[in-house]
């Protein structure tokens, strides 16, 4: 059976691995065998497949939206050099208090060298989690995961101020409003533009880097299915331990 | 007496005063050949930091080589004009006469090496306030 295999295989024309599509490399290194073992003399290779292993992938969760539209955002971080016209515009359209915030930028410095770094800006804006710890928090159901867009939104009649959700969202991204005496919150401007037609968000559409991309995410036609589907792409979520599992999504580039 | 006080006071004050001002060229220092102050730029959004003293100093840059052709030589003049924004540095503009990826890293990368923002901004301009205001007292 194996006669002459060996010069079948010498024989073989080398393909070169110019033309091995991401997804065929990444499922050939997925297989990647794992030597667990030597032992006594000869070596035993236990052969175990890597698949089930954390990767710094994509989160796990993405690739099933259980709404419709789905509305997430892509942050090109790299891009983002502070103007906070994104701010200005967000405090304009949806009247956030000086005292408030309903996106923020941060700004982090990575070293570089020994001494040297260098400055990324960071936005932050609610994650509209699909598992919304500020919602399971919340004692009165003021605060909600809609239906339909999966927004997180506030019902402002039922908030009791009593900040709980405050100390639940691991980004901060909630304050309490004095005027309306409620907390308030991004809604990915649904109440100020989504729901009357406009899109997209105040914020994406003020950047002038194209930093924030919002989108349907079930859409594969979108920039942020596009850009989250991407197998070459880093793309990350913050604090993913916290398993809120957000629909604000991270990359460069 | 009191004209010797008087003198001695007169001595005095003008000592704590040249004492309080920085000592010029004492030392056989000269005086940098360049603004050591931050250019800031705030048009046409905040807020972009220009160094002299990286351009001169590492890059080796000359006064003549960005001056007058690029830039005038008056700090925030050229904000003023209409086409200075980044599709005109990659035209080879302004900043991107050297910027273009041969001669330093491209316009369209590492944004935030010269773009500070506004808590940069905030940051820079608060320290020069302090400063101003130190040396009023």
């Amino acid at each position: 059976m194996f006669k002459g295999f060996a010069e079948w295989l010498k024989n073989l024309k080398n393909e070169g691995v110019e033309h091995i599509s991401v997804e065929e490399r990444r499922a050939f290194l997925k297989l990647g065998l794992v030597i667990t073992g030597v032992y006594a003399g000869g070596t035993l290779l236990s052969v175990v497949s890597r698949v089930r292993e954390v990767y710094a992938d994509i989160p796990e969760y993405v690739g099933h939206y259980p709404y419709k539209p789905h509305y997430s955002m892509v942050l090109r971080t790299d891009r983002c050099i502070d103007c906070e016209r994104c701010m200005e515009a967000c405090r304009k359209t949806n009247h956030v208090p000086p005292y408030g915030w309903r996106t923020r930028i941060l700004e982090q410095h990575f070293p570089k060298g020994p001494g040297e770094w260098e400055r990324r800006f960071m936005p932050i804006l609610c994650n509209h989690c699909n598992e919304p710890p500020c919602v399971r928090a919340c004692p009165t159901k003021a605060t909600f995961k809609d239906p339909k867009t999966g927004i997180v939104r506030m019902n402002i009649k039922k908030c009791i101020g009593c900040k709980t959700c405050m100390a639940a969202c691991p980004y901060d991204m909630r304050y309490f409003n004095e005027e309306k005496r409620a907390i308030d919150k991004c809604d990915f401007c649904w109440e100020s533009r989504l729901s009357e037609g406009e899109f997209p968000t105040a914020c994406a559409k003020a950047c002038p880097a194209g930093v924030r991309i919002f989108g349907d995410l079930s859409d594969p036609e979108s920039q942020v299915y596009q850009l989250v589907h991407d197998p070459q792409r880093a793309i990350w979520v913050l604090r993913p331990s916290m398993g809120a599992r957000p629909n604000v999504f991270y990359t460069i580039n | 007496m009191k004209k010797s006080l008087l003198l001695i006071t007169i001595f005095l004050t003008l000592g704590l005063i040249l004492h309080a001002l920085p000592s010029v060229g004492q030392d056989g220092e000269e005086e940098a050949e360049y603004p050591t102050y931050p250019i800031i730029f705030t048009k046409p959004l905040k807020a972009v930091l220009f160094d002299h003293k990286i351009h001169v100093e590492e890059a080796g840059l000359s006064c003549e080589d960005c001056h007058e052709e690029v830039f005038p030589m008056e700090a925030g003049a050229t904000q003023e004009n209409e086409d200075f924004n980044m599709e005109s540095l990659y035209n080879g503009n302004y900043c991107g006469t050297c910027h273009d990826g041969e001669t330093a890293f491209a316009s369209n990368t590492r944004c935030a090496t010269c773009h500070i923002g506004v808590m940069g901004w905030k940051r820079l301009t608060q320290k020069t306030e302090e400063a101003e205001e130190k040396g009023e007292h």
